[in-house]
């Protein structure tokens, strides 16, 4: 199957891992215990773009405020729209990130890292050049290992005899956020 | 916007293929080979290739500034020379205008169109001057995995064919699906392998 087929035939996988996500932030008050890492502080916040359906037959809502709890959203949820894009706030020890990440493609979108030494503080040498790179390189990747632990956690459930019960809590959760 | 400052926007890859021995030297040899070429003094429509990240102006890498710690990290560069499509509907009309006037003509053959909207696009392509974008990339090779700054499934199909012309290796966007397989056990594969949409309500 070539990666246009895939990524259309399996786009459920990251829909169903942003509800999950959206689940499990909420279960522990923002807090999912990712194993090796401990508690990462996940919040879903300000943007969320659901679908319903598939190609022309698809309906898409886009949810956005700035305090918003997202009720319309979870109200989506409730409706059987699942998330395609999310913006995610994603705090690990003292390093906090701001990312919009979406289903079909695991695209990493408008990402804002934590502050650091701003460049213009910096030389224009090559070593301070080369030394602000790797750093901001290094905060990329530990975003892309957050968010890869958190797919691995949902995929050792998603695939394994465990995703039945797991299915059962995300539908009570989404229950909850009619009304 | 990209790798070295503000927000970024970003696509994950898997780069495949053997990568040679004596890495390092296959990598100064190509990226020079492939580096961009600059069209502003010429009448070329379009020029891809690879230049510095702090500077879209070096594109000989003098001090090897495509190599930080164990990344790759480079900027593809395009220049291209466009005509709106407004822009060029006015002036093609302007010339079948002149020609008619000047031939006394009711009407103009389909083929004497296509032809004076040829050669006015042409002229108009080089009065116009080159349009730069710019892609940020930074190449894990400890672990073979690539950034690729940007979103655009335009600029996603040049940098597969540019970094397959350059180190004959191919990138292969990381979905989720792909993710999935790449992380699971043997357990869990088969496991993927008979996956369903779930019903969350």
């Amino acid at each position: 199957m070539d990666l246009v087929d895939l990524i259309q035939e399996k786009r459920f996988l990251g829909q169903e891992f942003l509800a999950w996500l959206w689940y499990k932030a909420e279960e522990r008050g923002g807090n999912v215990d990712v194993p090796g890492m401990g508690d990462i502080l996940v919040v879903f916040e300000k943007h969320m773009l659901l679908e319903y359906g598939e190609g022309e037959a698809s309906e898409k809502v886009i949810c956005r405020g700035l305090q918003t709890e997202l009720r319309e959203a979870r109200a989506g949820l409730a409706l059987g729209k699942k998330p395609e894009q999310a913006r995610i706030r994603v705090a690990r020890g003292e390093y906090e990130f701001n990312v919009t990440l979406t289903a079909a493609t695991m695209e990493f979108r408008n990402v804002k890292l934590p502050k650091t030494v701003d460049g213009a503080d910096e030389g224009d040498d090559s070593e301070s050049m080369e030394g602000r790179i790797l750093e901001r390189i290094s905060l990329f990747e530990q975003l892309t290992e957050v968010i890869n632990e958190l797919f691995r956690m949902f995929i050792a459930k998603r695939a394994s005899d465990q995703w039945p019960d797991e299915l059962l809590k995300i539908r009570q959760w989404v229950g909850q956020g009619i009304g | 916007m990209g790798l070295l400052s503000g927000s970024a926007s970003f696509m994950r890859f898997t780069v495949e293929g053997e990568l040679p021995d004596r890495f390092w030297d296959f990598i100064a040899e190509r990226v020079v080979a492939h580096s961009f070429t600059d069209i502003d003094d010429n009448m070329e429509e379009y020029s891809i290739g690879w230049v510095s990240v702090a500077n879209m102006f070096d594109s000989e890498f003098n001090y090897a500034s495509y190599a930080a710690g164990d990344y790759v990290v480079l900027s593809m560069r395009i220049d291209e020379r466009k005509v709106s499509p407004a822009v060029l509907k006015k002036f093609t009309m302007k010339e079948e205008e002149r020609i008619k006037r000047e031939k006394q003509l009711p009407k103009l053959s389909r083929s004497v169109r296509i032809e004076i909207k040829e050669r006015v696009r042409t002229e108009l392509v080089r009065k116009s001057a080159p349009i730069p974008v710019i892609y940020d990339l930074c190449w894990n090779v400890t672990d073979n995995t690539l950034l690729f700054f940007s979103t655009s499934k335009k600029a996603m199909v040049q940098l597969e064919d540019l970094f397959r012309d350059t180190f004959d290796l191919s990138v292969m966007l990381q979905i989720p699906w792909t993710a999935a397989v790449h992380i699971a056990d043997e357990q869990l594969v088969a496991g993927l392998d008979n996956l369903q949409p779930a019903i969350l309500i």
